[in-house]
């Protein structure tokens, strides 16, 4: 293992293929800051240029825009609660407060670290265990997936701050926004007003409405100016002891995370983020803290994204099968360049495979290097008034929905979109649960009932399959956790208050 | 305002190059509208091409997706933009099968073009899990044994892979449970994993998997053996006389382009296609390089529209 991949490094190493490295993770980094423009738009326009380079280096530029731009994608997230990607929503919840309170350059400390760690993690797995990694995958069908997507469902309740009902009632409009477009068992057409919607709406409009724009409209309505007291000396960068500390696990649990649900074909950085968050509050002892820039909610999504994004390489190099819409363009890539990535791969083409490994390496130590002393720069973002930034950043916003499929519903969806947000944190609703719904919804159903399909409409499958069935346990045991915990503890204080001989109105 | 602008944009540009003839023919970039998202077959064949006849007019041939509906957005973007010559289409297998399968379009497949001629066309091949089925006989033999109880797992409801499938089904008499997944890849993957018994795509999909002996490829769907693959029976030779599905990729444009135009085009597409770097990048995608007359392309369109059309009424499948 260790002979490949320096073998890898070699290839990586070699000037011109370094100076492809350096530009991708530069360019994803860049990519990711802008809100709505994703590593799919950047990789499309970018394709035609592996024309003129060697398959390797044509893939080290590709990659480097997608795990550079899960860096860059955090930026925007914690100074504007604008979502650069669609994994860095969950970044919003914890690192936005953060900013408000001044902290915004500890924040990008925090989430650089943990992103590089994450990675480090998700490059780890790939080289030590690609192939048993791309066989566990092949042993999700479509039972395991229903469950995995039901677990995740579950745990959407649990990661808004205020309570499960609410947070459900979120999920489900964001499911309900998931059906429209084509029914993928059928091919008919749900809700679809116009042609434009017959794919469905899309995420990233959905998400920088409901983040970024309605976070707009909120500020700009304020009367009074914001002001934030920026703060950029070294001791307030630096985390304390204390944080740093509460960081470790976290950073653990949500590489683990990450690694895991990148490396399954379907799900993606994305799911991986918003699982790991889910897990942080479940096992918190101090919940309430969660979207008051609460420190473990922050490092362990960017960890699970960033780990997700390295991983997600397992089933595009080692079965040529891609997981998502950016893995196809990557295969897309290495067609273009004569060769048809296969499982094969491995043996052919050896410096290529362990080349693009080894350049994940290399490519993360550039991205820690450049986002580090970059950390002062992002922050002076925040001196300029808000009323000079807004409207570029809706121009940006709009812009980048557009260059995502070519769409002016797309764009006129998201200002629908911002205005629903900025009307649901009025009656305080969150935001995120109602993305989860959004991209889980229509997966349960797809799985669902293919596993109807594929097992005659048995439903015993779920419980027959062992994954399928640890899945279901898990899923049972967190719903009753969830219910029973607050009366639990209600009891708990009536006790306590009676036992005190307080009185009885509680 | 940013949308009034944007709506603007085409209209200018229409209006600066209508008037010119063919000799000026392009005097600026070319639209090249593809109707899938990046990096698919589509983009990628359009890209192949894009480049040397860029080359060759001088002008750039710029490609732009415009995905949606199974390719119906960019077909309608196309039909109803000015026939001028700076907005032309990839087409795909697909324009034939939606023309059967929605109840309506905004737009007549066949009227409202100009077609200009096919790029690549390659067939199907019937692929299982390495040791699954001895033969295509074996297959067929077993699912009418059992019907309804074997599964192909095909790239979507009203894929050109899903109607080839359910065209087996009507021409042997053999009862397969359809099982649809997002894309070719998605299928492929259902198939290593043991979730169904057969998959029918192209031969991007199944080439890999075969050369690394995980799965083995039974026939193919073309009426005669395909180059690439002498081996593979086809299936009209072994379990269903005439059997006979190739799709293809192509290029149109809106109705009404002078034909001193189109004949520019398609003598740059040909030019392109001759040089046998761009054909073996086509080939590549297990397409054979199948330059072809405006006439001839429109007459294969015509002809699928009609077969898929008895397809989607014999399976029984909704039109949407």
């Amino acid at each position: 293992m260790a002979e490949q991949f320096l073998l890898g490094l070699s290839v990586v190493l070699q000037p011109h293929v370094l100076m492809y490295a350096f530009f991708g993770v530069l360019l994803g980094q860049v990519i990711g800051l802008l809100p709505g423009v994703g590593a799919i738009t950047a990789i499309s326009l970018l394709l035609p240029v592996t024309f003129y380079l060697d398959p390797t280096s044509s893939v080290i530029l590709l990659a480097g825009i997608y795990y550079g731009s899960q860096y860059g994608g955090a930026i925007a997230s914690i100074l504007l609660n604008l979502p650069g990607t669609p994994s860095s929503v969950v970044t919003c919840l914890e690192g936005y407060p953060l900013a408000q309170s001044g902290r915004a350059g500890f924040a990008l400390l925090v989430t650089a670290v943990s992103s590089f760690i994450g990675s480090m993690f998700g490059v780890l797995i790939v080289v030590l265990a690609a192939i048993p990694m791309a066989a566990l995958a092949l042993k999700f069908g479509a039972p395991e997936y229903t469950m995995l997507v039901a677990l995740g469902l579950v745990a959407a309740s649990l990661i808004s701050s205020g309570s499960p009902i609410r947070a459900f009632s979120m999920a489900l409009v964001g499911i309900a926004l998931g059906m429209v477009g084509s029914d993928a068992n059928t091919g008919q057409y749900r809700f679809v007003a116009t042609d434009a919607l017959a794919d469905g709406i899309s995420l990233v409009s959905l998400a920088m409405g409901l983040f970024g724009v309605s976070e707009i409209i909120r500020n700009a309505s304020n009367v009074e100016t914001r002001k934030i007291d920026v703060k950029l000396s070294y001791k307030d960068l630096l985390p304390t002891r204390a944080e740093l500390r509460s960081m470790v696990a976290p950073v653990g649990r949500g590489a683990s995370i990450g690694a895991f649900f990148g490396a399954l074909p379907g799900t993606g950085a994305a799911i991986a983020a918003f699982m790991a968050y889910a897990l942080e509050r479940r096992i918190s002892r101090t919940p309430k803290e969660f979207g008051k820039g609460h420190l473990p909610g922050l490092c362990a999504p960017e960890s699970a994204n960033n780990a997700a994004a390295q991983t997600s390489f397992i089933p595009t190099l080692t079965l040529g099968i891609p997981g998502d819409a950016v893995m196809a363009l990557i295969i897309g890539a290495l067609i273009l360049n004569g060769i048809i990535p296969g499982p094969r791969l491995i043996v052919d083409e050896p410096q290529l495979f362990w080349g693009v490994i080894a350049s994940f390496f290399v490519g993360n130590i550039i991205l820690l290097i450049i986002n580090i002393p970059l950390i002062g720069l992002w922050v002076r973002l925040l001196s300029i008034p808000y009323h000079r930034l807004y409207p570029a950043i809706v121009l940006l916003i709009c812009v980048g929905v557009y260059a995502h499929r070519s769409s002016v519903t797309d764009v006129v969806l998201t200002l629908v979109f911002g205005l629903l947000g900025y009307v649901m944190k009025w009656f305080r609703f969150e935001p995120a649960p109602v993305l989860l719904g959004f991209v889980l919804g229509p997966m349960f159903e797809e799985n669902f009932r293919r596993t109807m399909l594929l097992y005659s409409g048995d439903f015993t499958v779920f419980l027959t399959r062992p994954i399928s069935a640890t899945l279901v346990f898990c899923g049972v045991a967190l719903l009753a956790f969830t219910l029973i915990s607050p009366i639990v503890s209600r009891r708990k204080t009536l006790k306590s208050l009676k036992g005190h001989g307080g009185p009885f109105s509680v | 305002m940013l949308k009034k602008l944007m709506l603007a944009l085409p209209v200018v540009a229409m209006m600066s190059g209508a008037a010119l003839g063919a000799d000026d023919y392009p005097d600026r970039s070319i639209r090249f509208i593809i109707g899938f998202g990046a990096g698919g077959n589509a983009d990628t064949v359009a890209r192949i091409v894009a480049e040397p006849m860029t080359q060759d007019l001088g002008q750039p041939v710029v490609v732009e997706s415009k995905p949606g509906a199974g390719g119906n957005v960019a077909s309608d973007f196309v039909s109803k933009s000015d026939p001028d010559g700076y907005t032309i289409q990839l087409m795909v297998g697909g324009h034939a099968v939606s023309a059967a399968l929605y109840k309506s379009q905004p737009f007549d497949p066949l009227a409202d073009f100009t077609f200009i001629s096919t790029i690549g066309r390659f067939p199907f091949f019937v692929a299982t899990r390495a040791g699954a089925f001895e033969s295509i006989e074996d297959l067929i033999a077993k699912a009418k044994a059992a019907p309804g109880t074997l599964k192909i797992g095909h790239s979507g409801v009203g894929s050109t892979q899903h109607l080839t499938g359910e065209l087996m089904d009507l021409k042997t008499g053999a009862d397969f449970i359809h099982v649809p997944y997002k894309g070719g890849a998605a299928a492929a993957t259902a198939l290593l994993g043991g979730e169904v018994d057969v998959v029918i795509d192209t031969g991007t999909v199944m080439t890999p998997q075969e050369a690394a002996g995980s799965f083995d490829i039974l026939a193919v769907t073309s009426a005669v053996r395909w180059p690439d693959k002498p081996d593979v029976p086809t299936l009209s030779e072994t379990v269903s006389p005439d059997f006979d599905i190739v799709s293809w990729t192509g290029v149109g444009m809106p109705a009404g382009v002078p034909a001193e135009v189109a004949d520019k085009l398609r003598a740059s597409l040909h030019a392109a296609m001759a040089d046998p770097d761009v054909a073996a990048r086509i080939a590549k995608l297990g397409a054979k390089p199948s330059p072809s007359s405006g006439e001839e392309m429109r007459a294969m369109v015509e002809r699928q529209i009609g077969l898929w059309k008895t397809v989607v009424d014999a399976a029984g499948i909704q039109k949407r």
